[in-house]
């Protein structure tokens, strides 16, 4: 194992914390206290720090959805996190998981949609997302994650969608705080 | 007279304490279940009972700090309630207390407030120097 080189990469991309396999209800309660613990020591502002954290909060309780409503097993329901600081001293959050590929393109256009839209707007979105009946809340249960994570950011979240050999694609989405 | 609720609370749940006979409901704490439904679907249990049996005033005192986004559906559904007795002449009304270093949840509690008719304070509580 090349852990230098994996530290090395780390660095270049400013990456403070990350993960890589399958994760569990206690592992986003863990993982997110040690990402408020690092924040705080960072001094990060309250209001930064909160951000980043409930970005982080509906990023990965959103893979934790969609594996249990597709049924994959442990193998396929892993996530990849990594939350970084960009060189304007934005926080940045990442996350990505395996999925269908018609789901992908379905996130991938809803991210889209929603890229154009004010503050004004995404508000508006999100009170209306808000007073939908819960089973019909888009197919893929993430309709009012997306839409607070947009207006959290300070930029556009940002998707990609990548075939993989298996048939899946990988999904990763990041929002910039 | 109906169970009152005592939930102790977790990293991921607030605490929360009923009290039928005060006519009071409290939550403290962070919210942020994978299933917030099955969390607060006893708590808005409570909130419907309590407003079909009782006449009595209903006071909320919240000092929620994070909630993930199915958190606030539930509490959208618990105001609603509160908005819909209101409406027909109850007397209904929430205090949400707030660390003031962190705006984020005053924000929050202020969204909430836009769509309630009813009395709803939002206060920083103080911190100690």
């Amino acid at each position: 194992m090349d852990l230098l080189s994996l530290r090395d990469n780390y660095l270049q991309q400013r990456i403070m914390l990350c993960f890589n396999g399958p994760i569990s209800r206690s592992l986003i309660e863990e993982i997110g206290h040690a990402l408020r613990n690092y924040l705080n020591s960072q001094s990060a502002a309250p209001s930064a720090a909160m951000d980043v954290f409930a970005v982080y909060i509906e990023m990965t309780q959103n893979i934790r959805h969609y594996a249990r409503q597709q049924g994959y097993g442990d193998q396929d329901a892993t996530a990849t996190l990594a939350v970084a600081r960009d060189a304007e001293g934005h926080y940045v959050v990442s996350a990505g998981n395996l999925v269908e590929e018609a789901d992908g393109r379905r996130l991938v256009e809803a991210v889209e949609g929603l890229a154009g839209l004010d503050a004004g707007e995404l508000k508006r979105a999100y009170k209306q997302q808000l007073r939908r009946p819960r089973d019909e809340a888009a197919p893929s249960g993430a309709g009012l994650g997306l839409i607070d994570m947009a207006r959290k950011s300070s930029r556009p979240l940002e998707a990609k969608l990548q075939p993989l050999p298996s048939g899946r694609s990988f999904f990763s989405l990041t929002a910039t705080i | 007279m109906s169970q009152d609720l005592n939930l102790p609370g977790s990293v991921s749940t607030p605490e929360i304490q009923s009290d039928w006979q005060a006519g009071r409901l409290s939550m403290q704490g962070d919210s942020y279940p994978e299933n917030s439904f099955d969390l607060f679907s006893q708590v808005i249990d409570w909130v419907e009972a309590f407003l079909e049996r009782e006449s009595r005033p209903l006071a909320l005192a919240l000092e929620l700090v994070y909630l993930n986004t199915s958190s606030v559906k539930a509490m959208m559904d618990i105001f609603d309630l509160l908005e819909d007795a209101h409406q027909a002449g109850r007397e209904v009304d929430v205090v949400w207390h707030y660390d003031p270093r962190n705006d984020r949840i005053a924000e929050l509690a202020e969204e909430f407030k836009e769509d309630c008719t009813f009395p709803f304070a939002i206060r920083p509580r103080e911190v100690p120097a």
